[in-house]
């Protein structure tokens, strides 16, 4: 393998968040419901656009469970047992 | 951080141990699948498997999207990125995925134009920015990445975005656990089930495994306690001579799944036939295509790739790593000649890879007594 691989961009502390089975609670700044799509930040307060198609209808202050750019879960508040 | 701190108390955890350790049968050995390489890799961040006793033993399961592909997919990836005019796009981990001739990593230090993407959206938008260009998105993952890839070929289409298509290597996670269910050389008690693919598909569809095999299952969350809990479950179920899904992970999973996102995926892909799995061979049923009604959104189609069949590395054990029947740490070359920054194997590159997961946490080498 070349040295361009092995100086490749490697999964730290965190799980790989594009491929893995990993989900990122955000929430929900500001709705395009025309496109289907909602400006959210994490809980570093990074910005990215989202897909909001699986988990419509959404609204500002929503909390969702983002996975690849798409929200798949709405999160629900549950205390450990 | 709301939603994540009250699942890593460690009082919490240790009482949970407690109640663990009060179910086990000492003389018993216990093994236990975690199906997913987001478990394998929160068990060895937080130190789950310290907290447990000796006689309860994690096996790892097939459940990490990049350690399943096999090289040839690599291999036609990397052709595909060499086209004149394409640029290619892919999730990170997947870029350092060995092919039998080098990963695309070392394809974009020869000059293809090999671009990380966070997510299928991201790749759709780097087509309408370079409407000059053909952009292929190489899509992996399970069922939790299916939809999101569906969810942007239909955006493209919609938007009429003509220079971009998609390498479809999405895999489900029902039949790889069956293949592994009906394997003579592994032996299991029960499964913590994978958390993000049930917030799809939903719970459903493990109900074969306590019906058919007799194995109890609990979904589980990603922190600590999640996994802990989940553990307990699957343990109490087996002292109360019982057998069914429990779902730990209710916060984010359905018992019905998403609805949406199964219609969604259902009208973009179907599955092919077959579908090579790295070290589990040929698996039915258990990859998906883009269906015909998408044809023109199919890189498969649009170019034309290899599609050779490529043996793993001699050296490399990932299909036994991949089925459980070792740990990672018995592999030959396990932490010599390969490593997260070489790695031979999947397994040890993604973060998300038992390989990978034990080299990171320092398990380098480490049999536990068995009571």
């Amino acid at each position: 393998m070349s040295e361009a691989a092995a100086s490749a961009p490697v999964c730290g502390d965190q799980h790989c968040i594009t491929c893995g089975d990993d989900g990122d609670p955000m929430t929900v700044v500001r709705v395009d419901a025309e496109r289907g799509l909602a400006l959210c930040t994490d809980e570093s307060g990074a910005r990215s656009t989202v897909e909001t198609a699986l988990v419509e209808p959404v609204g500002p202050g929503d909390r969702l469970l983002v996975h690849a750019g798409t929200a798949i879960a709405r999160l629900v508040k549950e205390e450990p047992e | 951080m709301k939603y994540v701190d009250e699942f890593r108390d460690a009082e919490l955890g240790r009482a949970l141990a407690g109640e663990i350790l009060s179910l086990v049968e000492p003389g018993r050995h216990y093994k236990v699948m975690e199906v997913c390489g987001g478990h394998t890799h929160s068990i060895y961040k937080y130190g789950v498997d310290d907290l447990l006793p000796a006689n309860v033993e994690l096996v790892h399961g097939p459940g990490c999207p990049v350690c399943v592909i096999p090289m040839g997919r690599v291999d036609d990836g990397i052709a595909l990125a060499h086209n004149e005019g394409v640029i290619f796009t892919c999730f990170g981990d997947m870029m350092r995925v060995p092919g039998s001739n080098g990963s695309l990593l070392d394809a974009k230090a020869d000059g293809a134009d090999i671009r990380m993407v966070y997510s299928p959206l991201d790749a759709l938008r780097i087509a309408k920015q370079n409407p000059e260009r053909e952009v292929v998105f190489f899509a992996i993952g399970f069922e939790t990445t299916a939809p999101s890839t569906a969810l942007t070929l239909k955006r493209a289409r919609a938007e009429g975005v003509q220079n971009f298509s998609c390498v479809c290597s999405h895999v489900t996670i029902v039949p790889p656990l069956r293949a592994l269910l009906e394997s003579p050389d592994l032996r299991l008690d029960g499964f913590i089930g994978p958390g993000h693919v049930s917030t799809i598909v939903g719970a459903r569809p493990f109900e074969f495994i306590p019906a058919d095999y007799g194995k109890p299952v609990a979904i589980a969350g990603f922190e600590p306690l999640d996994i802990l809990q989940a553990i307990l479950m699957v343990l109490r179920q087996l002292a109360e001579g019982r057998c069914e899904v429990e779902n730990q992970y209710k916060r984010v999973v359905p018992y019905e799944g998403n609805l949406r996102a199964l219609e969604v995926m259902a009208e973009v892909f179907e599955l092919r036939p077959h579908f090579e799995w790295r070290g589990l061979g040929f698996i039915s049923h258990s990859g998906l295509k883009i269906s015909d009604a998408y044809a023109e959104l199919d890189a498969e189609r649009r170019f034309s790739v290899p599609g050779v069949r490529v043996a793993d590395p001699k050296a490399c054990q990932c299909g036994e790593v991949l089925k459980g029947v070792i740990k990672p740490w018995e592999c030959k070359v396990f932490g010599t000649a390969c490593t997260p920054e070489r790695p031979i194997g999947t397994c040890m590159v993604s973060s998300e890879g038992a390989c990978a997961a034990y080299y990171n946490y320092g398990r380098f080498a480490r049999e536990r007594e068995v009571v």
